[in-house]
């Protein structure tokens, strides 16, 4: 009998990793914060998107093994990146409520690839109520002592409740790209993210805003103070040596044409940006985020 | 559009006969080995026609949970239903949850075929 699509998956060599750069805005130049580790599933199946990959690892309630195997693919592609970016990784909460020696593990593959763990931003992943919330605390407390930062990812969806936040006093608030695409012509859509950008303020977390697909959000999300993006209208998720040829990660700058004004200009408010107005800001790209 | 198809059965070698076949005719494909990665597949993609026998022992586990999926699902999905002798009740609870067409195994290739194409408007 053919092996399992799990088995597939834990193999070595099966998951494959891409890397998105995290700007933090600076006007004119923009500066890369973090690289986020993307995880794709199998080559030329149906499961190499990371939403259809995950879904089924969920299904099978195969967090904890999947988790460590991407942890190890991270831990190897990332070895070659330069030491100045922070790394983020995505857990799930179930494996770090379920998994008491994760943080243990953790260690031993940053360590033998080189990677201090004081570059690392775990970000908790969120798509089902997390019993072991005493587990979960404790491992993240484990992970803060070895100097990993914590993000909670997709807030404002699913299961990234406000107890999440409170409980594991996130440095930064990912905030899913429901919430952001569009949010040049949807009043509604800002006033959410004007929500979460007052309440991680007050709680004392930054805000990074993912999957910013046009420069009218982007302007957008500058006025509203979120000074960190993940904007494919920037760079796309791909591959470290993809990412190392484009020159990004030399300075870890780019310039941008123009800062919030000049955005704004370029797209009238209550206008969509037409993808041609992008291109030039965008680097070349060779996967999909 | 090209129709979807998605293949459930613990016989891997019919499965991939099934496989072959529906690909040249211009299908496209796939195949789910376990429950899971049939109802990740189904919540993905769209598929015009499920093919699935009713009783999986290797897998460990029913057609018919796929089947009770696909409708809680109300996904617009045609069911194709393969049995053996013996299996009344699983069949009439089959029947109940709105099969599409059942088929005795050993089915022949071509009743198969004509099953399908009747679904997908005769072509692929």
């Amino acid at each position: 009998m053919r092996k399992s699509l799990l088995e597939t998956i834990l193999e070595p060599g099966h998951l494959s990793v891409c890397f998105q750069p995290i700007f933090r805005l600076n006007g004119r130049l923009n500066q890369v914060h973090a690289l986020e580790a993307l995880i794709r599933g199998p080559q030329g199946t149906n499961f190499e998107s990371a939403e259809v990959l995950f879904d089924y690892v969920r299904r099978k309630k195969a967090e904890p093994l999947v988790d460590r195997a991407c942890l190890t693919a991270i831990c190897t592609a990332a070895r070659d990146l330069p030491p100045a970016f922070r790394l983020n990784v995505n857990v799930h909460s179930a494996t770090l409520g379920q998994s008491p020696e994760f943080v243990t593990f953790f260690h031993k593959q940053a360590g033998k690839h080189g990677l201090g763990l004081q570059r690392f931003t775990v970000e908790i992943v969120e798509h089902a109520p997390t019993r072991n919330i005493p587990a979960l605390m404790r491992n993240i407390a484990d992970l803060r002592d070895s100097g990993v930062r914590i993000a909670l990812d997709d807030v404002g969806l699913g299961q990234s409740n406000y107890r999440m936040m409170l409980d594991c006093h996130p440095d930064y608030f990912k905030l899913d790209a429901y919430f952001v695409q569009g949010l040049c012509v949807d009043r509604k859509r800002r006033a959410v993210v004007e929500s979460v950008v007052t309440l991680a303020a007050a709680l004392g977390s930054a805000v990074v805003a993912e999957g910013v697909e046009s420069l009218g959000d982007l302007g957008v999300l500058e006025q509203l103070g979120v000074e960190l993006v993940q904007a494919n209208v920037l760079c796309n998720a791909m591959p470290a040596q993809d990412l190392l040829a484009t020159g990004l990660l030399q300075s870890g700058l780019m310039a941008f044409e123009g800062g919030s004004k000049e955005r704004e200009a370029k797209e009238p408010k209550n206008t969509a940006a037409s993808s041609q107005d992008e291109e030039p800001a965008k680097l070349a790209a060779s996967s999909a985020g | 559009m090209t129709d979807r198809i998605l293949i459930l059965d613990d016989d891997e070698q019919l499965a991939l006969a099934y496989h072959e076949h529906f690909t040249a005719l211009g299908y496209r494909v796939d195949c789910a080995q376990e429950l899971e990665e049939a109802e990740t597949l189904l919540c993905h993609f769209p598929y015009s026609v499920v093919i699935t026998d009713l009783r999986l022992s290797k897998l460990g586990f029913g057609g018919l949970e796929l089947v009770k999926h696909i409708r809680e699902l109300a996904l617009k999905t045609r069911i194709v239903v393969l049995t053996g002798y013996g299996w009344p009740e699983l069949q009439s609870e089959a029947s109940a949850q709105q099969v599409d067409a059942f088929l005795r195994k050993p089915a022949r290739l071509a009743d198969l075929v004509h099953t399908v194409s009747q679904f997908t408007g005769g072509q692929a």
